[in-house]
C-alpha cells in the first residue's frame, strides 16, 4: 500500500539510516520532519539501545518513541550476507543514507562509500563519528559529553572560579544530527546540479567547536585563552540569572544605560539607579559581582512570572529561567506547534516536540508516532524492492528479516 | 567548487543567529549580499577588536560571521517626507534572489507581502520565540533565549539550587543553534524551490530550537514516562560521569556500563578501593552512595594524571576517559591539525587569522573560506550597478 502524501520541501527524497542513539536517529527526524521518507534499517539481533532503555517492549520504548517521529522501520539482519545485499538494494532506491556506526563499521560490511557508489553513483553518503572518518584519533569512541569535553566547549562553562563542568550531561548528540542533517541537504544541491554525488564526514567533537567558533577567532585575535566565565558577558551588565521566589530565576540581559534606569525603576531600587559604581556600563562591568550580589538581594522575594513582565513592560529584556514543569506547561509552545500530537500504537496519540520552524505554504505532515520494529517491512521489500510475497515470508522464515 | 554555487542570498539579518545562518550557507559557496545599514551592522560593533581598539573592520566577531560574504551598504530606513530611495535596490536584489535571510522581530515587509510580490523567494526569519509572540517577548537576547528553552537551567549537571543557571559556552550558544535550524529549513526549503519553481515562508523560533534538541528527554516527561520537576537535576542522568581536576588541567570521565568499570579498574592499577564496588554497579548498584564515594577515591587519582598521556592509556582499554581541552589544546590536536578544521585566512585590518571551519567534510565540495569578512560596503558598486533603477 502506498504511504500518505505528507508534503513539505524534502517530498520525494529518501533516506535510508544506519543509525543507533541520539546523533544520527536525529538527523532522520529533523529530514522527516521537512517531508524526506526516511527508512530505518533495524534488527532484533543488532537493536537500537534506544529501543532498549526504560522496558522490555522494544515497541514501546520511551526514548525512541521521542526522537522518531515519521520514521519508516524496516527489519534487515546486518549480520547476514543475505541482509546486507537487502540493504545494498534499498540503497540504490535511495538518495542519501546515513550511518553512526562505530568506525570501521560499515566499510566491514560492504557498505563503505566505494562499495555504496557502485551501486549507485549519486548516493551521497553521511558517516557520523565523534572524531570523524580519518585522522589519528579516529580509532576512538565517545558519548555526548565526551565530544563536548574533547571540543573545547565544555571548558567554556562553568561557574565562575568552578570547575568547568561544562553544558547538561545531555548537551551536544542533537545538535550533531542537526548539523548531519544540514550537510546532507546541501550535498544534494549539489547533485541537482552536477548529478555527482558525495561522501561527507562529520566529526561530532568538531560539530561542538564550531558553537564557540567566535570564541576561539577571538582569541587568535586577541591572544586571551577563553575560559568559564559563569553568565559574563563584555558587552551586557547586569547579565545573568537571577533568583526569585520560590526557588526560581529571572534571566536578565541589560545592554545600556536606558535599559539599567528602567530595570532601578521597575524594581524599586532607586539607590542602585544613584549608586556611581553601576552609573555606566564600563563601571557595571567592573564591579559586576556587587552588582549580581545587590539585584539578588532585590529578586529574591519576588515571583518571576510577575518580575519577568513587569522588566519587559518597561523595555528590559527578562524571562522565565524554565524548569522541565515550566516547559511542559508551556501553552505558547503548544500553540505554535511546538508540542503537538502524533499517532501511537498503545494509547492511539501521544504529544512530542515539534520542529523549530513553520512553512507556508506546504509544511510537512507530522502526524505518525515511532514506528514499530519492522511496521514498513511490506512497504519497502514490497512497493520499493519489488519482492514477492513469497520471497519475503521466506526471508522472513529464514530470520534474514528479523 | 561549493555544494551551493549558483545559489544567491540576500541577508538583512542583524543579530548573530542570522549572520551564522548566512555563514554556513556562504561557506557551502552561495553568493551571500548582506545588506548593512549606514554604519554597518550591529555586530561590527561588538568585541573583541584588534588591539581592544572599536571600529568597524576591527570586530572578531563579525569577522568571523561574515566570512565568505559580500556588504553592500543601504539605507532602508523610513523617513518623515523623504521617499525610501533605495527600498528599490532591495526590490531588485529579491527579484533575482532564490533566498532571504533575517532576524528582526519587525521585518521591513510583512511576509504575506514579500511572497506576493516574489512569489518565488525563499523568506527566513528567525525571532526569539516566533511569528506571533507578543513584541515584548521578541526583544529576548541570547540568555534569554537560553533559559527560556530549559538547558540553562539544567547547566551544569548536578548543580545545587543557590548556583544560577548559565548561559553555556561564550556569548550566542543559542544562537548558533537557531542557525543551524534556519539554515536547514532554508536549504530544504531552497530544494523544493528547485523542484517547482515556488518559495516559502520559514518562520523559526530560536526557543523552539532549544526545545526541539532535548527531544528524548523531555519528550518523555510530554508524555508522562518521565516526571518533569522544579529541580535543576532533571535532564541529569544519574552516573559518575562528571569532570575532574588534574595535574594540568581537567578530565572528562564518563562511564555507564560493566565493562567500563573494569577497563578504569586496570588503568587505575587495580588499587584496594576498588574491590568493594560490585562489578556491576553501574548497572544495577548506581546509586547516589556509590558515586559519591566512588569520586572520593578517584579525584585524587585524578589529580595526580596528566590530562592526554591519561586519555589515551584508557581509550586503549575502553575507558572513555577525555582531556577537557582548551581553546590552546585544539590547536596542538593531532586530530584537528589533520583535519585542517582550523584554517588560515588574511583579513585586511586583523590580518592572518585562525578561523574555525565546519564539522563535515564533502568530498566532491569541501568548504572552503575563500574571502574575509567584506569591509562595510566593499560591494556597493558592484551589486548596486547591477541593480540600479533600469
Amino acid at each position: 500500500m502506498p504511504l500518505p502524501e505528507r508534503g513539505g520541501p524534502l517530498a520525494g527524497v529518501r533516506v535510508l539510516e544506519l543509525t543507533k542513539v541520539w546523533a544520527g536517529p536525529y538527523a532522520g527526524k529533523l529530514l522527516a520532519h521537512l517531508g524526506a521518507e526516511v527508512i530505518k534499517v533495524e534488527s532484533r539481533t543488532n537493536l537500537d539501545e534506544m529501543r532498549a532503555y526504560g522496558g522490555v517492549d522494544v515497541d514501546a520504548a520511551p526514548y525512541f518513541l521521542s526522537i522518531n517521529q515519521e520514521i519508516l522501520s524496516v527489519q534487515a539482519n546486518m549480520k547476514s550476507a543475505e541482509g546486507l545485499d537487502l540493504i545494498r538494494r534499498m540503497v540504490a532506491q535511495s538518495d542519501i543514507i546515513i550511518d553512526n556506526l562505530r568506525p570501521g563499521a560499515m566499510e566491514r560490511s560492504q557498505l563503505g562509500y566505494e562499495a555504496l557508489r557502485q551501486i549507485k553513483p549519486d548516493i551521497i553518503q553521511l558517516s557520523i563519528k565523534m572524531w570523524g572518518n580519518e585522522g589519528p584519533l579516529g580509532y576512538q569512541t565517545g558519548y555526548a559529553p565526551s565530544f563536548a569535553a574533547l571540543s573545547g566547549l565544555n571548558y567554556l562553562v562553568g561557574h565562575e572560579g568552578d570547575v568547568p563542568r561544562g553544558m547538561n550531561i545531555r548537551y551536544g548528540d542533537s545538535t550533531v544530527g542537526a548539523c548531519a542533517a544540514l550537510a546532507a541537504i546541501a550535498a544534494l544541491h549539489h547533485r541537482e546540479r552536477t548529478g555527482e554525488g558525495q561522501f561527507i564526514d562529520l566529526s561530532a567533537v568538531e560539530t561542538m567547536t564550531s558553537l564557540i567558533g567566535d570564541s576561539l577567532f577571538g582569541w587568535s585575535v586577541t591572544s586571551e585563552v577563553p575560559h568559564a566565565d559563569g553568565n559574563f558577558h563584555p558587552e551586557m551588565c547586569p547579565h545573568g540569572a537571577y533568583p526569585c521566589r520560590e526557588g526560581e530565576w529571572l534571566s536578565i540581559a541589560v545592554a545600556n544605560d536606558t535599559e539599567w534606569q528602567a530595570l532601578c525603576r521597575t524594581i524599586g531600587a532607586e539607590a542602585l539607579a544613584d549608586d556611581r559604581r553601576f552609573a555606566s556600563l564600563d563601571a557595571r562591568l567592573a564591579n559586576h559581582r556587587e552588582l549580581d550580589i545587590a539585584l539578588s538581594e532585590l529578586t529574591r522575594d519576588r515571583g518571576v512570572l510577575e518580575l519577568g513582565e513587569a522588566l519587559r513592560a518597561a523595555g528590559v529584556p527578562a524571562f522565565l529561567s524554565a524548569s522541565s514543569l515550566d516547559l511542559c506547561s508551556d501553552e505558547a509552545l503548544w500553540s505554535r506547534g511546538g508540542y503537538r500530537m502524533v499517532s501511537d500504537h498503545r494509547n492511539g496519540t501521544r504529544p512530542i516536540i515539534g520542529p523549530s520552524w513553520r512553512m507556508t505554504p506546504d509544511e510537512a505532515r507530522i502526524e505518525r508516532g515511532a514506528p514499530l520494529i519492522g511496521e514498513h517491512n511490506e512497504y519497502v521489500y514490497r512497493e520499493v524492492l519489488g519482492l514477492s510475497a513469497d520471497q519475503v515470508d521466506d526471508l522472513t522464515l529464514r530470520k534474514v528479516i528479523d | 567548487m561549493g555544494a551551493l554555487n549558483g545559489t544567491l542570498i540576500v541577508e538583512t539579518a542583524e543579530r548573530v543567529c542570522g549572520e551564522y545562518c548566512g555563514k554556513l550557507l556562504a561557506d557551502f559557496g552561495a553568493e551571500v549580499i548582506k545588506l548593512e545599514r549606514p554604519g554597518g551592522a550591529p555586530t561590527r560593533q561588538m568585541g573583541p577588536f584588534m588591539d581592544s581598539i572599536a571600529g568597524p573592520e576591527r570586530s572578531a566577531l563579525f569577522a568571523y560571521l561574515n566570512t565568505n560574504k559580500k556588504s553592500v551598504m543601504l539605507d532602508l530606513a523610513e523617513a518623515a517626507d523623504q521617499p525610501v530611495l533605495e527600498r528599490p535596490v532591495l526590490e531588485r536584489l529579491l527579484a533575482r534572489a532564490d533566498a532571504l535571510i533575517d532576524d528582526h522581530a519587525e521585518p521591513l515587509t510583512l511576509p504575506a507581502d514579500l511572497a506576493e510580490r516574489h512569489p518565488r523567494l525563499v523568506h527566513c526569519l528567525i525571532t526569539p520565540f516566533g511569528q506571533g509572540a507578543p513584541a515584548e517577548w521578541q526583544q529576548a537576547r541570547s540568555i534569554n533565549v537560553i533559559n527560556a528553552g530549559g538547558w540553562a537551567y539544567h547547566t551544569p549537571s548536578e548543580t545545587t539550587p543557590d548556583k544560577p543557571p548559565l548561559k553555556g559556552a561564550g556569548r550566542f550558544l543559542s544562537d548558533y543553534e537557531a542557525g543551524i535550524d534556519a539554515a536547514l529549513a532554508t536549504l530544504a526549503s531552497l530544494y523544493r524551490q528547485r523542484r517547482t519553481g515556488s518559495g516559502q515562508f520559514i518562520d523559526i523560533s530560536e526557543v523552539q530550537v532549544q526545545v526541539n534538541r532535548v527531544d528524548c528527554v523531555l519528550g518523555r516527561m510530554l508524555a508522562g514516562e518521565a516526571e518533569p520537576g522544579p529541580e535543576r537535576t532533571r535532564y541529569d542522568m544519574g552516573g559518575p560521569a562528571t569532570s575532574f581536576a588534574c595535574k594540568d588541567g581537567f578530565l572528562y570521565l564518563f562511564m555507564t556500563t560493566r565493562a567500563h568499570w573494569a577497563a578504569l579498574v586496570e588503568l587505575m592499577g587495580e588499587p584496594e578501593w576498588t574491590k568493594s564496588f560490585p562489578d556491576d554497579w553501574l548497572e544495577f548498584h548506581c546509586t547516589p552512595d556509590h558515586v559519591a564515594e566512588f569520586r572520593r577515591h578517584f579525584a585524587p587519582w585524578a589529580a595526580e594524571q596528566e590530562k592526554v598521556p591519561i586519555s589515551e592509556a584508557g581509550q586503549k582499554l575502553g575507558v572513555a576517559i577525555v582531556p577537557v581541552n582548551t581553546a590552546a589544546d585544539l590547536l596542538l590536536s593531532e586530530q584537528f591539525i589533520q583535519r585542517g578544521f582550523f584554517q588560515r585566512l588574511s583579513h585586511p585590518v586583523l590580518g592572518q587569522g585562525l578561523y574555525p571551519t565546519v564539522p563535515y567534510k564533502l568530498s566532491r565540495t569541501p568548504v572552503e573560506l575563500a574571502t574575509p569578512a567584506p569591509a562595510l560596503g566593499q560591494h556597493n558598486a558592484e551589486i548596486k550597478a547591477d541593480h540600479a533603477a533600469a
